[in-house]
C-alpha cells in the first residue's frame, strides 16, 4: 500500500510501484483529467506536477514518486498561478479539441511558478514538449503572456 | 659494405623490430599478470573453491549450475538476435574489416550444437574450434574463455542443451580477404590463444582469485573494456583502459580518478554491476545494458563482490577522457554552458528531452535519467550519448523496466548530432563536434541488419 498526496488530498493506492502515476491517477483514483497520449513522454498531453515540477506521468513509476506532492488539472486551479491561468485560457478560448490542453496548463502553470514574466523563447523552452495536434501555439503563447500581465 | 651484408643488416633489422612488436605483443596477452606473484595450477590451489558456481549453488544439479556459469559468462547476449530466439545466433559484428555474425548454440542438431561432443564442446570454447575443424573468429571471445575449466564449460553445454531446438542457419558473414581466410587464425591463436586454464594466484586472496576468474574466463571484460592492437586481440598493456566496441564506447574501467572508476565507491560499482545503474554515475545502456541484464544481474551477491575487489587491484590507466562534472547546470536554458546558443540542439532538447531530463539534467522522473556525472555525458566523442539518443534504451531490470524512447527514427543524423553536442556542452566536461556523417557511421557500426555492406 502506497499513500500519495494528490491536490492536497492523500490517498492510499495498492498498486505495484512499477506502475506509472498516470495509470494510478486515471485508472484508480478516477482522476481522468489528465489525458493519455503518447505513453513515451512524447506529447507532454499527461503533464501534472510533483514536488513542483512539471513530469510526464506516463513516465513517473509511483515507486519514484516517494512523498512528493502531486498536483494535476483538478487541482491546479486552487493555485494562484494555475488560477490566472486558467482565467487567461478561457479569455483567449485556447483549445480547439482541448485533448492537449490539460497537460498545456499544467506546463504553463509551472512555466509562470519558476518564471513569472517569460518571454518568447522562455516560453518555447518550456512548452515545446507539449504538442497540440490542432494547433493552437498561437493561442496558448497569447495566453500565457496575459496570464503573466494578471501576475505583474 | 658488401649489397649481402647491408642486405643482412636490413633483414637483421628487420628480424629484431618484427620479434621485438610480436614480444611486445605477446607481452599485452596475458590478462592477469598485472598481479604479478606466482600462480599455480588449479589442483594444486589450496583454499576455497574459486571456480564453479558459489557456495549456495553447489549442491544444485548440473542444468542449474550451467544455467548460472551460462549467465556469468553472457553467452546470451551476442549469440542472439535483437528480437531472435535466446542462443540461436544472427547477431552482426560490425567490424573494420566486415561483418560475422553469431552462430546458433541451441541444440538443433542440423543448424545449432546439437551434435557437439563434449570434446568438440570443449575445443569451440577453449581453442576458437568448430565441430567440422574450422576455426571460429576472435569474436567469439575463446582468448578469453580459455581459462574455463573443463567442468564449468561443460555446465554450460549441459545447459545449452536442455534448451529448445531452433532452427536458425548460420548467416553468411561479409569479410574482405584477407579476413575471410579462417585458415589465417592458426597464427592469431597461436599468438593470441594462451589455450590454458585459470591458474590461481597464490599472492592474492581468494576472493580476488573468484573475482579474476569471473572477469577474465567468465564475464571477459577485457573484450570490451581493454584496446585491441593491430591484430585486433586484447592489448593488455592498457588492461580495461577503455575501447571503442560496437559503435559505442566501452570505458575505462581502471582506478584513473578521472577518467576511471577511481572516485566510484565498492558500493557505486556493486550497484552498477548488480543493478546497471549507479546513482550519480548514470545507467547503463547499449552492450553494457545488455551485460547487466543478461549476465551481470544474475550473479550473487559475493561473486559481485569479488569482482569488484578485481576492478579495484587493476593498475590505474588514465585515458583521454576527462574528468566528470557532477555539478548540474542552472534551472533556466538561459544560464550555463551552451546558453546562449539558441541552437537546434537546444530547441531539440527543449522539445524532447528537457521533459525528463531537465534543464539541469538532474531529472524529476527517475534517477535513472539523470544525466549529471554521466561518464558518456562527459565524453567529448559524445559516441554512447548519440547511440542512446538513436537506439533509445529499453532495459528489463530486476529493479523494473528502465525506458527512453529510440530517436533514431524519427530524427535526422544532422538533428541527433545537434542534440548530442548540445547535452555533452551543457551537462558534461565538454561539448563534443558530431556531424551528421558521424552520427550516420555510428548508426552503421551498432546496425543489427547491415546485409547491405558490401565488403569484397
Ligand atoms: S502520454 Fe505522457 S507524454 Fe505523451
Ligand atoms: S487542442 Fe486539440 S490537441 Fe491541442
Amino acid at each position: 500500500m502506497l499513500t500519495l498526496t494528490i491536490n492536497g488530498l492523500s490517498h492510499d493506492v495498492d498498486v505495484p510501484e512499477d506502475m506509472p502515476l498516470l495509470w494510478v491517477l486515471r485508472d484508480h483514483l478516477n482522476l481522468v483529467g489528465t489525458k493519455y497520449g503518447c505513453g513515451i513522454a512524447q506529447c507532454g498531453v499527461c503533464t501534472v506536477h510533483v514536488g513542483g515540477k512539471p513530469v510526464r506521468s506516463c513516465q513517473l513509476t509511483i515507486g519514484d514518486v516517494g512523498t512528493r506532492a502531486v498536483v494535476t488539472i483538478e487541482g491546479i486551479g486552487s493555485t494562484p498561478n494555475g488560477a490566472k491561468v486558467q482565467q487567461a485560457w478561457m479569455e483567449a478560448a485556447v483549445p480547439q479539441c482541448g485533448y492537449c490542453q490539460a497537460g498545456q496548463i499544467m506546463s504553463a502553470t509551472a512555466l509562470l511558478d519558476s518564471n513569472p514574466q517569460p518571454d518568447d523563447s522562455d516560453i518555447d523552452a518550456a512548452m515545446a514538449g507539449n504538442i497540440c495536434r490542432c494547433g493552437t501555439y498561437i493561442r496558448i503563447r497569447r495566453a500565457i503572456k496575459n496570464a503573466a500581465a494578471k501576475s505583474a | 659494405m658488401t649489397m649481402k651484408k647491408a642486405i643482412g643488416i636490413v633483414v637483421a633489422a628487420i628480424a629484431v623490430v618484427a620479434l621485438g612488436f610480436s614480444g611486445c605483443l605477446f607481452l599485452g596477452r596475458d590478462p592477469m599478470s598485472f598481479a604479478g606473484g606466482s600462480t599455480v595450477a588449479l589442483a594444486a590451489y589450496q583454499g576455497v573453491d574459486i571456480t564453479g558456481v558459489p557456495a549456495q549453488l553447489a549442491s544444485a544439479d548440473l542444468v542449474k549450475r550451467g544455467e548460472y556459469l551460462t549467465h556469468a559468462a553472457d553467452c546470451q547476449a551476442c549469440h542472439t538476435a535483437p528480437g531472435g530466439a535466446p542462443f540461436a545466433g544472427g547477431f552482426a559484428f560490425n567490424m573494420p574489416f566486415g561483418t560475422i555474425y553469431s552462430t546458433n548454440i541451441t541444440p538443433d542438431k542440423q543448424t545449432g550444437i546439437g551434435n557437439y561432443t563434449d570434446a568438440q564442446f570443449l575445443a569451440a570454447v577453449h581453442k576458437g574450434i568448430r565441430a567440422d575443424g574450422e576455426k571460429l573468429y576472435p569474436a567469439m571471445p575463446y582468448s578469453s574463455y580459455t581459462y574455463m575449466t573443463d567442468a564449468d564449460a561443460l555446465a554450460i553445454k549441459a545447459y545449452l542443451f536442455t534448451l529448445a531446438p531452433v532452427h536458425a542457419p548460420a548467416r553468411q558473414d561479409q569479410l574482405s580477404w584477407p579476413f575471410s581466410q579462417r585458415s589465417l587464425l592458426a597464427i592469431w591463436n597461436v599468438v593470441f590463444n594462451p589455450d590454458e586454464r585459470f591458474r590461481p594466484n597464490t599472492g592474492q586472496s581468494p576472493q580476488w582469485n573468484r573475482g579474476a576468474y569471473l572477469a577474465e574466463a567468465m564475464g571477459h571484460c577485457g573484450e570490451c573494456h581493454t584496446p585491441r592492437n593491430l591484430a585486433y586481440a586484447p592489448d593488455n598493456h592498457g588492461k580495461f583502459a577503455g575501447a571503442p566496441t560496437a559503435g559505442w564506447r566501452a570505458y575505462n574501467i581502471t582506478g584513473d580518478k578521472d577518467s576511471g572508476i577511481g572516485n566510484w565507491s565498492d558500493q557505486d560499482l556493486f550497484s552498477y554491476l548488480s543493478t546497471g545503474h549507479a546513482n550519480g554515475h548514470g545507467g547503463a545502456a547499449g552492450p553494457m545494458g545488455e551485460a547487466a541484464d543478461d549476465s551481470l544481474s544474475y550473479l550473487v551477491p559475493d561473486d559481485t563482490h569479488a569482482l569488484v575487489a578485481y576492478l579495484r587491484s587493476i593498475p590505474s590507466h588514465a585515458s583521454d577522457l576527462p574528468r566528470t562534472v557532477k555539478t548540474a547546470a542552472p534551472a533556466s536554458y538561459k544560464e550555463g554552458v551552451a546558453a546562449e546558443s539558441n541552437s537546434r540542439g537546444e530547441k531539440i532538447f527543449a522539445g524532447a528531452c528537457a521533459s525528463c531530463h531537465d534543464w539541469t539534467g538532474v531529472s524529476p522522473v527517475t534517477d535513472y535519467a539523470t544525466l549529471t556525472g554521466v561518464r558518456a555525458v562527459n565524453d567529448p566523442s559524445a559516441t554512447n550519448v548519440a547511440q542512446t539518443v538513436i537506439n533509445g534504451v529499453n532495459r528489463k531490470t530486476v529493479e523494473g523496466t528502465i525506458f527512453m524512447p529510440a530517436f533514431g527514427e524519427g530524427y535526422s543524423d544532422d538533428d541527433i548530432a545537434a542534440v548530442a553536442n548540445y547535452v555533452t556542452a551543457r551537462f558534461g566536461a565538454k561539448g563534443a563536434n558530431l556531424t551528421g556523417k558521424d552520427v550516420a557511421d555510428l548508426r552503421k557500426q551498432a546496425a543489427q541488419q547491415s546485409k547491405e555492406t558490401p565488403n569484397g
